[in-house]
């Protein structure tokens, strides 16, 4: 590993991208909740700005570590991914003397140094954009005298978070550094298929108790929420609860989903190819699914929270509901939506470069389908499927979860309410579902999948027989 | 299959018993001074029904020829034929359609798809073409599965079987379409020696029980013993053209050719060019 040529290795880009985004979201939202809590403070009609200053600042919060969990599920995903193609790389520096120790340090080393300076350029762009939105913001709506200096040193925070959890999720990935024998350097080139069956019982019954534990907190909720709106708190907690628990045991939930939509794609020798290529490491797809999972539930989530509760009021208002309590709820909505949708960005980024990493450790494979007679029109075919198979599989356990949170949280807040003119509780409702969000989160699906399929396709159908083949 | 018309009275593989063959052909990479001349004019035939070894040093073009001769690679010029269809000048989509219909593959290494199991890797030249096999062929798939030992294996990935059971998925896949030619690069040079005999006698029992044309290229003399003829590569010809040898006629006959290289001064070719 000498200079700086590792950086260049596919992968490293995608993992500065990545961090890059998070510290500049983490930045901009500092900046944005900094600057709403000024305006409060200048506007003497809002006596409980302390309480709303607060308020942003958990939100702020709970965002920024929602896209930096993300980030360092796809860095972590990437770094191991990575590690797995440099199996002869790290056997031959074991075998003339290096220990697996320092190799993994090694490579926690280069995922700190792509930590700053994804985090740097994130800084940067993010205090820029701050700069502008609040210059643009005061013009626009001609706000006047609220004192805010952009640069302060909390920006440095988001920054200095990201590049150390960019540093333990290189860590963590690197895991299977320990695993690489000296003799792997000399061994035969037939390299196994199946990812080492790590037995990881105590992550998965923790998982398991967490999204059992949160089921059971989500029902009371929505129990309670019958009789009082603070059925929500309880609800809340479940959701917490319930959704890290299937973050955590991604790699326990997600390999069946997979497994369902690979049978939908039917049994044709290009459908099974790609099914099987989404499986072959159940761990690393899963991963690379959980984060599009984690943006797109939370996305549907305050969509059908928003609709639902909307439906209620609706109700509770003899059939329209007043502008003034539908617009703030729209822009509220809206603005969450967009800001959870980072995370999805963050996870698809993660995405596309898994599948390209994945393609071009296949080459040998390639090579061997293409001289036993798969066509380069089939060699489209497999990647494509392969990507839609990940982002269907996510997109809808994501869409279906955010139903089932936002239809929770609306539900146990709401089932209390008066729903109409004469005071009856509104009792159970159905979720309301947005279409137009719905559409959107789909047409969004189908994009990803052909951005994730763009490299990788131009990639594979590049391989040569011969040369995939000679390559040992 | 088409036929040449009446007024072109060029002669075909048909009619000369071949299962495939090469004319003045010829492969150049790069250009200018480190142009290396892989394959210099070779003009070759397999026979239909026979086992062919093409042997020869390092570098002596042997796998070129095989790419020539499988529509892997294309020629810089000559004309190749795979049984009577001339397949120079064909398109990546019609030759990737004939490889898949007319020619079966064993490769010395990384022969099967890690993701499927064996019948999915025997059944992948069916799958790719998007039919089933017909009763015939299926009768002869199970056959072949039967005869080479394979019959508790079906269900089996790649990574839960041996190497020699490895190259035996390897043959039925090769042989399960009929094909007009198997190739078989270096099939034992990953197999201990007890193994590389029986995948050997595998592959001469498949063309003399039935009638497989099959083309080995190796550099094992032992290897090219279980042949019906050896054909003898160096530097980008064909150096010698023999019927079957014993291992120790191979050894020697390669042996002097190495040394009287030697004596020559004539230098070795990059041996870059095969692998």
């Amino acid at each position: 590993m000498n200079g700086r040529h590792w950086l260049r290795e596919r992968g490293m880009g995608a993992s500065i991208l990545v961090s890059a985004i998070s510290a500049a979201f983490g930045v901009v939202l500092i900046s944005a909740s900094g600057y709403i809590g000024a305006m409060l403070r200048v506007d003497p009609a809002l006596s409980d700005s302390e309480t709303l200053a607060f308020v942003l600042s958990f939100i702020t919060f709970v965002l920024v570590g929602l896209a930096v969990y993300v980030a360092a599920v796809v860095t972590a995903n990437t770094f191991s991914t990575v590690v797995a193609g440099r199996t002869r790389q790290i056997a031959l520096l074991r075998l003339i003397g290096a220990s697996a120790r320092s190799q993994r340090a090694e490579v926690a080393r280069q995922g700190l140094i792509v930590g700053a300076i994804g985090a740097a350029t994130g800084l940067v762009l993010g205090t820029a954009a701050s700069f502008a939105g609040i210059v643009l913001l005061a013009r626009a709506l001609g706000i006047q005298g609220v004192g805010y200096e952009v640069l302060r040193p909390a920006l440095v925070v988001p920054a200095v978070i990201v590049a150390l959890t960019t540093w333990a999720s290189a860590w963590v990935g690197s895991r299977r550094v320990l695993t690489v024998t000296p003799l792997q350097a000399l061994g035969s080139s037939t390299e196994s298929s199946r990812e080492e069956v790590v037995r990881r019982t105590g992550r998965n019954v923790t998982a398991i108790v967490l999204v059992a534990l949160g089921a059971v907190l989500l029902a009371a909720g929505i129990v309670i929420g019958l009789v009082s709106p603070l059925g929500v708190a309880v609800a809340f907690v479940g959701g917490v609860l319930s959704f890290t628990g299937i973050a955590v045991g991604a790699a326990l939930f997600m390999p069946p989903l997979l497994r369902a939509t690979g049978r939908l794609f039917g049994r044709s020798a290009v459908a099974r190819l790609a099914s099987e290529n989404a499986l072959r490491y159940p761990e690393r797809s899963s991963r690379m699914a959980i984060g599009v999972v984690i943006g797109v539930t939370l996305v549907t989530m305050f969509a059908v929270a928003l609709e639902s509760a909307k439906a209620v009021m609706t109700k509770a208002a003899g059939g329209t509901l007043p502008p003034e309590l539908a617009t703030p709820l729209d822009a509220f909505a809206g603005i969450m939506m967009a800001l959870v949708g980072v995370s999805a960005v963050i996870a698809a980024v993660g995405l596309v470069n898994l599948l390209t990493i994945g393609v071009v450790q296949r080459q040998r494979e390639l090579g061997l389908l293409r001289a036993l007679g798969l066509s380069t029109g089939q060699v489209r075919r497999v990647v494509l499927l392969e990507a839609a198979h990940v982002t269907i599989t996510a997109v809808v356990t994501g869409v279906v979860l955010g139903i089932a949170y936002g239809w929770a949280g609306a539900q146990s807040l709401l089932g209390a309410v008066a729903a109409n003119p004469e005071h009856e509780k509104a009792g159970l409702v159905w979720p309301a579902i947005p279409v137009p969000v719905v559409v959107l989160i789909v047409l969004a699906t189908a994009v990803l999948t052909l951005v994730a399929a763009v490299v990788p396709t131009r990639l594979a159908t590049r391989v040569s027989p011969v040369e995939a083949l000679a390559a040992a | 299959m088409p036929l040449n018309s009446v007024d072109d009275m060029e002669i075909t593989s048909t009619d000369l018993g071949l299962a495939a063959r090469v004319q003045q052909l010829t492969k150049t990479y790069g250009a200018g001074e480190s142009a290396v001349r892989a394959l210099d004019g070779v003009t070759v035939g397999i026979r239909r029904g026979e086992f062919t070894a093409i042997m020869g040093p390092s570098g002596s073009g042997k796998s070129t020829l095989m790419h020539m001769f499988a529509g892997l690679d294309a020629p810089t010029t000559g004309h190749v034929w795979i049984g009577d269809t001339e397949i120079t000048g064909l398109s990546d989509l019609e030759l990737t359609v004939l490889r898949r219909r007319r020619v079966g593959f064993v490769f010395q290494a990384f022969n099967l798809v890690p993701t499927l199991d064996v019948t999915g890797n025997i059944l992948l030249p069916f799958d790719l073409d998007g039919r089933r096999p017909s009763a015939l062929e299926r009768s002869r798939i199970d056959g072949l599965i039967a005869s080479l030992g394979l019959s508790d294996r079906v269900h089996h990935r790649p990574h839960e079987l041996s190497g020699g059971q490895q190259q035996r998925v390897a043959i039925a896949r090769a042989l399960a379409t009929a094909p007009d030619l198997v190739f078989a690069d270096e099939p034992t040079g990953n197999l201990d020696s007890r193994t590389g005999r029986e995948v050997l006698a595998l592959l001469r029992a498949a063309s003399t029980e039935h009638g497989q044309s099959i083309a080995m290229v190796t550099h094992d003399p032992i290897a090219a013993s279980h042949a019906d003829r050896v054909l003898f590569l160096g530097d980008g010809r064909i150096v010698a053209d023999k019927p079957r040898q014993t291992a120790e006629q191979i050894s020697a006959y390669m042996l002097a050719a190495e040394q009287g290289a030697g004596l020559q001064g004539a230098p070795v070719q990059a041996s870059a060019v095969t692998a």
